[in-house]
């Protein structure tokens, strides 16, 4: 039961930060200047993003929702040691919600409130992703302390240092360089896709660059992720199949094969996220006190039963429908819609 | 302000803004759905016009209800982690079954957006549809948790941790049934009037008189019906409230002294230091009627509840009564709709009427939660647990408080600005259009 609970935690991960995060990447992108490009570009991403937008950032209320009614424990542990990486968290989300429908819904498309919006978006997204960073690396530093006497212990060292602050980069170029490998197949305008192209290779040495702050920064913070890492054969050989695709990818991208490149590059990501995961599994959250466990930590039974009678008879309906979403949406041959 | 009262008023305030958006994301695709359908039914371009103007409402309201839903979710456990670390699992199976339906509704609401012109009319047609019932229905799950936390069901409450838990029985508790139907009444009655409101208030500076009438139509249909039947429902959920929280019903009635032939209060402030009424009109026995059918029953007062587990009398009361009201005059403006529709013409009052009523719902919305998220306490979970519990140990809450004030009232003003403008366009667009 428990299993089934976890995968779903695990695969709705996997989709938000591969379609919620090529989300957050486009307004990385929009951040950087872009001249000539900038009405254009906005089009393509408003363009891409749109239909999906809704659906994209369903996976992290799913995986809220999830936690707070099958694991209880690890859920307050996190919102009260995180609460203030949470917040920040939040405002971002309202801030580049609200930035991103407004920039299209507006009745009025004026250009001062559109770059008014535009920048909003840019910034919060960079924001948002970057404190999603910061939480996804507390969560095994086992710094989180629930029973610390003062408010340093508490509530800012569980997250404060340099290991999450270059996890919170990292993710950041992981998501702008999904969004520029995901766009380029967006447009028709040639000059436009050598625009993402180039941000797509900046970006990805960005993530090599980052990747290799963290190891840094782990090591700096004599955290247990270097001595793990080695110890784990299983996620050695998931990091080194993402490095390897790497190469692929940039032998993939001048076919102009939108299909292939995406796998790829999300492939790539996935590779990341699972070996993170076989890093850590079955442990959620690492606390002074010592680690919280998925097992342990589980609901009552007919909790757990409920839950996955409604995430089985949920699949059925969601995946058939998301699919039709993204058939109706990428086949090239419709002129746009709205 | 301390810890406590900063966590309720910011999970008051995130619930009263995210209430407005959910009721309007609820709704406004019903009826664009039903626009739309008058549309391939009859294909008067009018109605494809009217589908389009709703839809625009649509995908902003959406996308703020969904931003403010997140928020929400998160909130759960930021600030009541003493909650949820025992509610979570017993009331997940609502929460559960609501994610799917917004999920569904998520991307329904993308297909209906974006698919104009890549799907079959009535294949989009459903997408649009499917956007509606999924909303309406999550709707109804969400509430039922809330009745959950009135009326605690399905656990074994034993030294301070749930045993035994049944998560069927926790959704099916003794209030989902009377306070769904009255929510969902609720979002219908409110956005149904506000619509025709706002249509009332183009036809009347004389734009396009013909497609805001029928817009009016379209809107009241809805509206009027649910505003009907809303006092029969609240009479129901009084009835349910009268048995299962009594000091929550003494409270809403101001009634201190528990006794037979209890009188209901048309206005007044309760006083609670000299547990006496002020300035209201007593109907005598009028209470134990609404509460019992019984003109002579027997109604516990707040007498018989002690102190320290009283709710805030006033706010109760004075909420209970804007609620009653409200939907007492909204119930005969949605008569008199059935009685113009009828002799097809509807007079000039009547539209100026509809347009003073634009906020009228969604003020008795907020009444109407204020009567039983305040009229519950001291209790998150009705005889459980009470909220001074639950709220989080993290100190200074007061400024989450303030950030989130701040961050709201900008998406207020944002959300307020953008709906003028869409309005002012509207306006524009029909300049000429008789
Ligand atoms: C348009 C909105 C609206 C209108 C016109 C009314 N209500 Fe209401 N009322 C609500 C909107 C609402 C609500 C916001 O939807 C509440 C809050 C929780 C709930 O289930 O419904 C509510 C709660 C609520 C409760 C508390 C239920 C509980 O705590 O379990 C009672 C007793 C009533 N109402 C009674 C009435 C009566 C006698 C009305 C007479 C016309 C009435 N309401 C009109
Ligand atoms: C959307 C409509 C709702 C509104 C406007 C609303 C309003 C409020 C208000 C004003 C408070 C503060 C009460 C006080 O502390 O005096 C409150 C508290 C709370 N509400 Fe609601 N509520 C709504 C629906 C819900 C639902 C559906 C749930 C849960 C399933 C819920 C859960 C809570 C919790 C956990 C608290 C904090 C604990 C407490 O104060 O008892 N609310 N709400
Ligand atoms: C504790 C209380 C609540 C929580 C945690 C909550 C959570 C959420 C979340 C996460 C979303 C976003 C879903 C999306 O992206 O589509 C949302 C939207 C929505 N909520 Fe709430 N909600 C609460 C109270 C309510 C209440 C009381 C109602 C209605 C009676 C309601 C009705 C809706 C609807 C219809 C939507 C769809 C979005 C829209 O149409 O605006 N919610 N809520």
């Amino acid at each position: 039961m428990t299993d089934i609970i976890v995968f779903f935690i695990g695969a709705s991960l996997l989709l938000y930060v591969l379609l919620g995060g090529s989300d957050y990447g486009a307004g990385i992108i929009e951040l950087l200047p872009a001249g000539t490009f900038r009405e254009k570009q906005k089009h393509v991403i408003n363009e891409a993003m749109g239909p999906v937008w809704e659906a994209n950032h369903m996976w992290l209320i799913l995986i809220v929702v999830i936690l707070f009614v099958a694991f209880p424990t690890i859920f307050t542990t996190l919102m009260i040691a995180l609460h203030l990486p949470m917040l920040a968290l939040l405002v971002g989300i309202v801030v580049r919600g609200t930035a991103f429908t407004f920039r299209h819904y507006d009745a009025i498309q004026e250009p001062r409130s559109q770059r008014a919006y535009t920048l909003l978006f840019g910034v919060s997204s960079l924001w948002t992703s970057f404190w999603l960073g910061i939480i996804v690396a507390s969560l095994n530093r086992g710094t989180i302390n629930l029973e610390a006497a003062t408010f340093w212990d508490a509530y800012i060292a569980p997250w404060w240092g340099v290991y999450p602050l270059s996890v919170g980069l990292f993710v950041a170029s992981i998501f702008a360089f999904l969004a520029g490998v995901y766009l380029i197949s967006e447009t028709d305008d040639a000059a436009l896709q050598r625009r993402f192209t180039r941000h797509a290779a900046v970006f990805n040495a960005l993530v090599i660059v980052s990747g290799g702050l963290v190891f840094a920064a782990s090591f700096i913070e004599r955290e247990s992720l270097p001595s793990r890492f080695f110890r784990t054969p299983s996620t050695i050989a998931a990091m080194a199949l993402a490095t390897l695709l790497f190469v692929v990818l940039w032998r993939v991208i001048p076919k102009r094969n939108a299909l292939l490149t995406r796998v790829v590059a999300g492939g790539q990501v996935a590779l990341i996220l699972l070996g993170w995961w076989l890093l850590y599994a079955p442990d959620a959250v690492h606390t002074v006190q010592g680690p919280l466990n998925f097992y342990q930590e589980a609901a009552p039974h007919a909790t757990m039963l409920q839950l996955v009678i409604a995430l089985l008879v949920g699949s059925l309906f969601i995946f058939p429908s998301l699919f039709f979403l993204l058939r109706v949406f990428k086949s090239k041959q419709h002129p746009s819609g709205d | 302000m301390d810890n406590l009262i900063a966590a309720r008023a910011t999970m008051g305030f995130s619930l009263g803004f995210h209430i407005i958006f959910a009721a309007i994301g609820m709704v406004m695709p019903l009826l664009m759905s039903a626009a739309h359908y008058l549309f391939l039914k009859k294909k008067d371009p009018a109605y494809l016009e009217l589908t389009k103007m709703w839809l625009k409402g649509v995908a902003i309201f959406f996308a703020v209800g969904a931003v403010s839903g997140t928020v929400l979710s998160f909130e759960l456990g930021l600030l009541w982690p003493g909650f949820m670390k025992h509610a979570g699992p017993i009331i997940g199976m609502p929460f559960s079954w609501e994610g799917t339906a917004f999920f569904l509704e998520a991307v329904a609401i993308g297909l209906f957006l974006y698919g104009w012109k890549r799907m079959k009319p009535w294949v989009h047609w459903c997408t649009g549809l499917t956007v509606g019932i999924s909303g309406f229905v999550s709707g109804i799950f969400v509430v039922a948790a809330n009745g959950w936390m009135n009326a605690p069901a399905g656990f074994d409450w034993i030294d301070g941790a749930a045993h035994n838990v049944d998560p069927v029985k926790a959704m099916f508790n003794r209030a989902w049934l009377h306070e769904t139907i009255h929510m969902q009444l609720a979002a219908l009655q409110a956005v149904g009037f506000a619509v025709a409101g706002i249509h009332a208030f183009l036809y009347l500076r004389g734009r396009a008189q013909a497609l805001n009438l029928k817009a009016i139509k379209i809107a009241l249909v809805f509206g009027a019906s649910a505003a009907i039947a809303q006092p029969f429902a609240g009479h129901f959920a009084g009835q349910r409230v009268a048995e299962l929280q009594p000091a929550k019903l003494a409270a809403l009635e101001g009634h201190f002294k528990t006794g037979p032939r209890a009188p209901l209060y048309i206005g007044g402030i309760p006083d609670e230091d000299t547990q006496t009424m002020r300035w209201g009109i007593p109907l005598p026995g009028m209470l134990s009627f609404i509460a019992f059918n019984d003109v002579d029953a027997v109604v516990a007062g707040l007498d018989q509840v002690p102190r320290e587990d009283w709710p805030h009398v006033a706010i109760v009361h004075v909420s209970f009564q804007i609620m009653v009201a409200i939907g007492m005059v909204m119930a005969l403006s949605g008569v008199l709709f059935f009685v113009f529709l009828k002799r097809r013409i509807f007079p000039h009052w009547y539209l100026c009427l509809l347009v003073l009523f634009i906020p009228l719902g969604m003020i008795a919305i907020e009444a109407g939660w204020i009567v039983t998220e305040v009229g519950r306490q001291p209790w998150i979970i009705h005889g459980i647990m009470r909220t001074k519990d639950a709220v989080t140990p993290v100190p200074g809450m007061v400024y989450h408080f303030y950030l989130f004030l701040v961050l709201y009232l900008l998406l207020w003003c944002v959300t307020g600005w953008l709906f003028h403008r869409q309005i002012q366009a509207v306006q524009k667009k029909f300049e000429d259009v008789p």
